[in-house]
């Protein structure tokens, strides 16, 4: 059976279920890299170049962490997945950066995925994904089908309150189960909005298990997945110019959402030291968060650097001061 | 007496206080050097504090704060632990109950903090980079051969304070040697050092933050008259230099650590033998998974007081089931 490796890195926590049921029901056998941990980061941080910021530098380690046991990777070359905006520049030149950094590269299926002029579609990318497996055309539009229906499915789960990791692991279940309704929050709870991109906030590892932490400090967590796109879009659209970030029109969206909920404490933007879209994302949140509404907004910039104490230091003083403001 | 100890352990300083019942300092509070030995800093500063304490003296309760509060809560037995932003914020407000901005300067960070009616509403620290610190001021007064306590006084002296680019030390100071050369005074270039660090501080760690007056300057750095003339002028308002200026971390603990006993009964103080206690502290890393976390292990004798640093808390135990755990390993 062929192997296909996806490393649980960047946009697999954005397409895995696409990319999982079509694999499978083209009959190859889908490998995902491990979980990050200290090895992976290492590997990254020692084959990646300098320039680039920490995700980009993990995917390299979830890269290395399949070469050598599959016979080929999945490494879509991401331009844009909708009309008009775009994905980060980084994205778009994975293929050519593992190629020039790694050395016995297993194939790469780096199909692109470029949807900005309104014209391709995942059918399409899909497709073209199969046919460099050499499937047939049947077997081919049957794997498009199951793919989109899981990749649906998926963003269904999502809106209904699981947690991306839930859905991801299947603990989401069958189509049109609800999720069970959170603990109801008792005095002195808080509700947090965690706005980052997935593959930040959702690695355990680089996120120093920021959700749990949270968790444990008494806060209930809401992310930008609970947004539906329309939703994002509308409200990302009340910005006096277009935003043409794809992943940053998302937490833009869904932050002037929550704060028109008016059911949030605060808000954490987790940004990685290095990104571009994100020094200007950033930026442009804290201003209009602090226009729109004001609720609490802190950023927290993650990095290589391990040591959880600034970490914790920080979300100390941000619950705290959330609970002083809540009782005064 | 009724007494609350407050000890905050910092990358550069170790401070302790001692406040009476009302919340007035009981003893000249402490400022002594980490000197990277935290464990060692803290036991000199309690036994300096056991000798000065008369008969009738009762710890009641004690409040850790800084990097090492953890650490320092565990051999104390402390009953709160907090974050520096709460505990410079609490000791900000006793100082100055109408403060609304409390800028703080510390050896190896700065923090901004935003108070309205006495809440925080806002705060930030400087990330990973310590440009604009305490230590650098260190560094060129050295450099310059000046005391650092005379630092700011020349600064006092300037007539023209030369314009230096403060975004990055490591630019600061060849621009600060360049102006040197090129023939400007002492004062004049130490002026614009604190000029330039004022604009650093205000354009990172208080970008897009509502700094309003009252203000309170706070941490080692509020001893040099320059920084803080510096602010006033940027800033056009008083800026107030509190009493205890370079512990107030301390000082906030101390009257955490008084609130909550006194609605709470009763302290986890552990006694001033603490000051004479041997510690061993040790580190290993864990081999159980890829993550190899290094975890912190602190012993009295054989009995294990606490580990940390690992991230899945397999260690996060204490006692004899610790120790198995370890001979285990």
């Amino acid at each position: 059976m062929i192997k296909v490796g996806i490393p649980r890195s960047l946009l697999y926590y954005s397409y895995f279920p696409l990319w999982r049921a079509f694999f499978t029901e083209m009959g190859a056998e889908v490998v995902v890299s491990p979980e990050t941990n200290k090895a992976i980061l290492d590997a990254g941080l020692r084959s990646a170049l300098d320039e680039t910021c920490l995700p980009v530098k993990l995917f390299f380690g979830h890269v290395l962490a399949l070469t050598g046991s599959v016979d080929y990777l999945l490494v879509p070359r991401l331009i844009s997945v909708e009309p008009k905006a775009y994905i980060c520049p980084k994205f778009m030149g994975l293929p050519d950066m593992l190629r020039a950094r790694i050395p016995n590269l297993p194939p790469l299926i780096d199909v692109a995925v470029d949807f900005s002029r309104g014209t391709g579609n995942w059918e399409n990318v899909l497709s073209s994904m199969g046919r460099l497996l050499a499937g047939d055309r049947r077997l081919i539009r049957q794997a498009c089908r199951s793919a989109q229906a899981a990749q649906s499915l998926f963003q269904e789960q999502l809106e209904k309150g699981w947690l991306l990791p839930e859905a991801l692991n299947g603990a989401a279940g069958e189509r049109g189960t609800e999720r069970p309704a959170p603990p109801s929050p008792g005095s002195g709870r808080l509700n947090i909005a965690l706005l980052g991109h997935d593959y930040n906030i959702y690695d355990e590892y680089i996120s120093m298990n920021l959700i749990k932490r949270l968790r444990s400090m008494g806060a209930r967590v809401a992310t930008a997945d609970l947004v539906s796109q329309a939703v994002i879009d509308e409200q990302a659209g009340t910005l006096p110019k277009k935003l043409f970030w794809t992943l940053g029109k998302k937490m833009i969206g869904a932050a002037f959402a929550f704060c028109d909920s008016g059911q949030f404490d605060g808000i954490i933007y987790v940004s990685s030291f290095g990104c571009g879209p994100e020094s200007l994302v950033g930026e442009l949140l804290a201003r209009w968060v602090k226009r729109r509404r004001g609720i609490p907004f802190m950023l927290l910039t993650i990095d290589e650097h391990s040591g959880a104490a600034g970490l914790v230091t920080r979300l100390e003083a941000f619950t705290d001061m959330l609970l002083r403001r809540e009782k005064g | 007496m009724e007494l609350y100890l407050g000890i905050d352990i910092g990358s550069v300083s170790t401070n302790l206080v001692m406040l009476d019942p009302l919340g007035e300092p009981y003893l000249a509070p402490l400022y002594l050097r980490t000197q990277g030995q935290p464990i060692a800093a803290l036991q000199r500063g309690l036994a300096i504090i056991r000798d000065q304490l008369g008969k009738g003296d009762l710890v009641c309760g004690v409040g850790t704060t800084g990097s090492a509060r953890q650490l320092a809560g565990v051999l104390v037995g402390a009953d709160v632990v907090k974050n520096e932003i709460s505990a410079h914020a609490v000791a900000a407000l006793r100082i100055l109950p109408e403060a609304r901005t409390v800028i703080e300067i510390g050896g190896q960070d700065s923090k901004i903090i935003i108070l309205r009616d006495g809440i925080v509403v806002d705060f930030a620290m400087n990330t990973v980079c310590a440009a604009g610190t305490g230590s650098f001021l260190d560094q060129q007064a050295f450099r310059l051969n000046i005391p650092i306590d005379e630092f700011g006084a020349l600064a006092g002296q300037a007539c023209t304070p030369v314009r230096i680019a403060g975004r990055c030390t490591v630019f600061a100071e060849s621009d600060m040697v360049h102006k040197q050369q090129m023939g400007h005074t002492l004062p004049d270039i130490v002026a614009g050092l604190c000029e330039a660090m004022v604009r650093n501080y205000l354009n990172n760690v208080g970008k897009s933050k509502d700094v309003a007056p009252p203000i309170v300057f706070q941490g080692g750095v509020a001893a040099n008259q320059g920084m803080r003339a510096a602010f006033e002028k940027a800033l056009q308002a008083e800026v107030v230099v509190p009493r205890y200026y370079n512990v107030m971390g301390a000082y906030g603990a101390a009257l955490l650590a008084r609130d909550q006993t006194q609605r709470r009964a009763g302290t986890g103080f552990r006694g001033w033998q603490v000051s004479t206690m041997p510690f061993q502290q040790r580190s290993f890393e864990c081999k159980a998974c890829p993550n190899a976390c290094e975890v912190i292990e602190i012993k009295q004798e054989r009995e294990v007081l606490a580990r940390w640093g690992d991230r899945c808390g397999r260690w996060g135990v204490t006692g004899a089931e610790a120790d198995q755990a370890v001979q285990q390993h």
